[in-house]
């Protein structure tokens, strides 16, 4: 992954409300976006982006796009990403949340075989502090530094950012995942990523507790991250039902006209504890356990 | 969206499933017009689970015997909802009862097959006997027959139930349903097959695609209490967990934040009730200032009619829009309730002095709201006349509202 200030970004609905908003506030904080894409609105002009009605007119007007920002109707979303793939963009980000689940399962075998970066749906996108912004992440939550941070939730992620800041620890990007059932990239792949990424030192997973979270995320962080990492899990505390993602346990739900009683938050918990991790219960714990990781250097 | 039953078998009879002959009825006066001969099953429509058991089904043999039954059924809530409709079906007798379900596995990120050779009602055996079929590639019906073998169908039955769950996957990706399942599929002497009961849930997200589905959404919303919640329309939703006990009330623009804030309360020793949340008017979408004024105006009502709430907690993250049409509708809100209370306390004094000693004096609702993310404040006059802090600190703010719940 190189996300550098002279990528160069597409957005597909740049004309409806959220596309526009945001496509203007990117372009003012220095994010390349080079076209906008409104079948319909081809020729015309938005920020000073010239607008095209097809992705391919785009590229062939400006060249190799390297992400594309997508904010149209979740039920258009499938058909503006698929434009994207076929034409051959590799870094998809989709903002636009609540896209009918097997529009994705359908996107994401199209995505493996080709290779294609997919982040979300209902991503509020990237931002390297001071540096590139891709989406809707509000960038005055973030300083920057060397804390990378993945989250589900953008507004978690904020608290987290809120905390960090306090105790003068920047970070080096926030990347949200999305908070649908069903999402492109997850944190394993963006585990691996910022594994790799120069700038960053230490990493924080921010996952919330109403999704599934799975333990065998923190062996997969134990076993394949070699970056001191950091997880949040916001929520353990709340008496909420958890949404389960495998058939057989929301068919289960569904015949039983109960929910099954499991004590995840307990073994979620423990499966951090065997490996070794470190789990932090709230925001303000974040830059607590980094200060200590950053001691034992 | 749940569809109710017969809604869920005038897709199935669409598509081809068989279904007995049945006949909606949404008044008893109907029963003497039914078309269906006896005797018959009269099924109470509604959405909760276990109505077999809540006597909400009833097998009649005439039409003074189905009147009566019909009245009862009416009558009877089941979890609380009673039905608008009631559906009248020819009998059956099954020889064997199946149970089938696509549904979509979000671990696997693919559809997936399920069977059961026992279905019906008794469901620790139905679940013993689950079988499960991937969808990995492209649909054939050959996944069909893999699940059906796997259920242990031999004979005729492999092909008039593995066509079945053909036409049922048929149905959950041309509609966008998140689960279809038949329960029971009845097996009659000849191997025919039957669809005694069914349940289709439709994704909220895809309904804007499906016209004919879209307006069983609205017949169907009629039912429920929020009349007024069309899916475009920021109508806050009751965070899906509830403490009888508790003594906070937190209103959010997340769910994440909202998780947050409960499970920080929760920790230090406060015990939130209950938790509102606007998080559509303010995430997805890019509303205009009204909507997110009009969403937090009617979470603020929901909120003050919760019995014994002491303090509520706001907690909003967001962009310079979002933060300040928050603080001006929190503004507008908090100078009404002012003004109401000034007025109630102003008529009070002129009734009689005896009246007020009768009623207990309940506390005021204590306020502490912290909306970070833009240039906001609250009007001065707001925060020295009335119970609201405004705290910017995460931290701060829980432990403000933890400890003015615990003040006497």
């Amino acid at each position: 992954m190189n996300w550098n200030p002279s990528s160069k970004i597409i957005v597909q609905g740049i004309t409806n409300t959220l596309g526009s908003y945001y496509t203007n506030r990117m372009k003012a904080y220095g994010t390349n976006i080079v076209a906008g894409i409104c079948a319909g609105k081809g020729g015309q002009h938005l920020f000073d982006i010239p607008i095209f009605d097809l992705v391919e007119e785009a590229i062939a007007e400006v060249g190799e796009v390297e992400t594309s920002i997508i904010f149209v109707a979740p039920d258009r979303a499938l058909d503006a990403a698929l434009e994207a793939i076929a034409a051959e963009i590799k870094q998809i980000i989709l903002v636009s949340a609540g896209i009918p689940p097997l529009d994705m399962v359908r996107l994401l075998k199209v995505a493996q075989a080709t290779n294609t970066l997919i982040l979300g749906c209902g991503s509020a996108g990237i931002l390297i502090p001071e540096k590139i912004w891709l989406g809707t992440i509000e960038p005055h939550f973030y300083t920057p530094g060397k804390v990378g941070l993945i989250s589900r939730s953008n507004s978690v992620c904020y608290e987290v950012a809120l905390a960090l800041n306090k105790a003068q620890l920047g970070q080096s990007i926030a990347v949200i995942l999305g908070k649908q059932r069903i999402i492109g990239s997850s944190f394993e792949q963006w585990l691996e990523i910022l594994d790799r990424d120069n700038n960053t030192e230490i990493i924080v997973a921010i996952e919330h507790s109403n999704s599934h979270i799975s333990p065998s995320l923190a062996d997969f962080i134990a076993k394949k991250i070699q970056k001191p990492t950091i997880t949040y899990l916001a929520g353990l505390a709340v008496p909420i039902e958890r949404n389960f993602i495998d058939a057989l346990s929301i068919i289960t739900a569904q015949v039983s006209y109960s929910v099954p009683a499991t004590n995840q938050e307990q073994k979620t918990i423990s499966a951090w504890q065997k490996v070794g991790l470190k789990l932090a219960d709230r925001p303000s714990q974040v830059p607590k356990l980094i200060k200590e990781v950053f001691s034992s250097f | 969206m749940d569809l109710l039953e017969y809604q869920a078998k005038e897709l199935f009879s669409k598509v081809g499933i068989p279904i007995l002959p049945s006949q909606p009825i949404a008044d008893t006066r109907q029963i003497k017009k039914l078309q269906i001969p006896y005797p018959v099953v009269l099924k109470s429509q509604v959405h909760a689970g276990g109505r077999g058991k809540a006597g909400g089904i009833r097998f009649v043999e005439n039409t003074i015997d189905a009147i009566a039954a019909a009245q009862y059924i009416f009558n009877l809530p089941i979890l609380g909802e009673y039905p608008n409709v009631i559906l009248a079906e020819a009998r059956y007798n099954a020889r064997e009862e199946f149970f089938l379900a696509v549904v979509l596995d979000y671990q696997l990120k693919l559809p997936v097959l399920l069977g059961s050779a026992k279905g019906g009602t008794e469901v620790d055996l139905l679940l013993e006997n689950m079988q499960k079929v991937v969808v990995e590639e492209e649909f054939s019906p050959f996944y069909a027959r893999r699940l059906v073998t796997k259920m242990g169908l031999r004979g005729k039955l492999i092909q008039s139930v593995s066509t079945i769950v053909e036409k049922m996957y048929r149905l959950f990706v041309e509609k966008d349903l998140d689960i279809i399942e038949i329960n029971p599929l009845g097996v009659g002497a000849d191997s025919e097959v039957m669809a005694l009961d069914g349940k289709i849930t439709i994704n909220d997200n895809a309904l804007v695609r499906h016209p004919d589905l879209y307006s069983l959404y609205q017949e169907n919303s009629n039912f429920s209490q929020d009349s007024q919640s069309l899916p475009s329309l920021p109508s806050p939703q009751w965070l899906d967990c509830q403490d009888e006990s508790g003594n906070i009330g937190i209103l959010s623009n997340s769910l994440g934040l909202a998780l947050v804030t409960w499970d920080l309360i929760a920790r230090d020793g406060g015990s939130p009730k209950c938790c509102l949340l606007i998080d559509r008017a303010t995430e997805s979408e890019l509303l205009p200032h009204y909507y997110i004024a009009r969403g937090l105006n009617l979470a603020l009502e929901k909120l003050i009619e919760v019995r014994d709430l002491k303090v509520v907690i706001v907690n909003i993250l967001g962009n310079e829009e979002i933060t300040q049409s928050a603080t001006s509708a929190i503004a507008d809100y908090l100078e009404l309730l002012q003004k109401k209370a000034a007025a109630k306390k102003l008529s009070t004094d002129e009734e009689s002095e005896q009246e007020t000693h009768l009623i207990p004096a309940t506390p005021p609702l204590q306020w502490v709201i912290r909306i970070v993310g833009g240039q906001t404040d609250l009007p001065e006059a707001i925060l020295t006349e009335m119970p609201v802090r405004w705290i910017e600190d995460l931290e701060e703010a829980i432990g403000a509202t933890i400890s003015l719940a615990k003040l006497e």
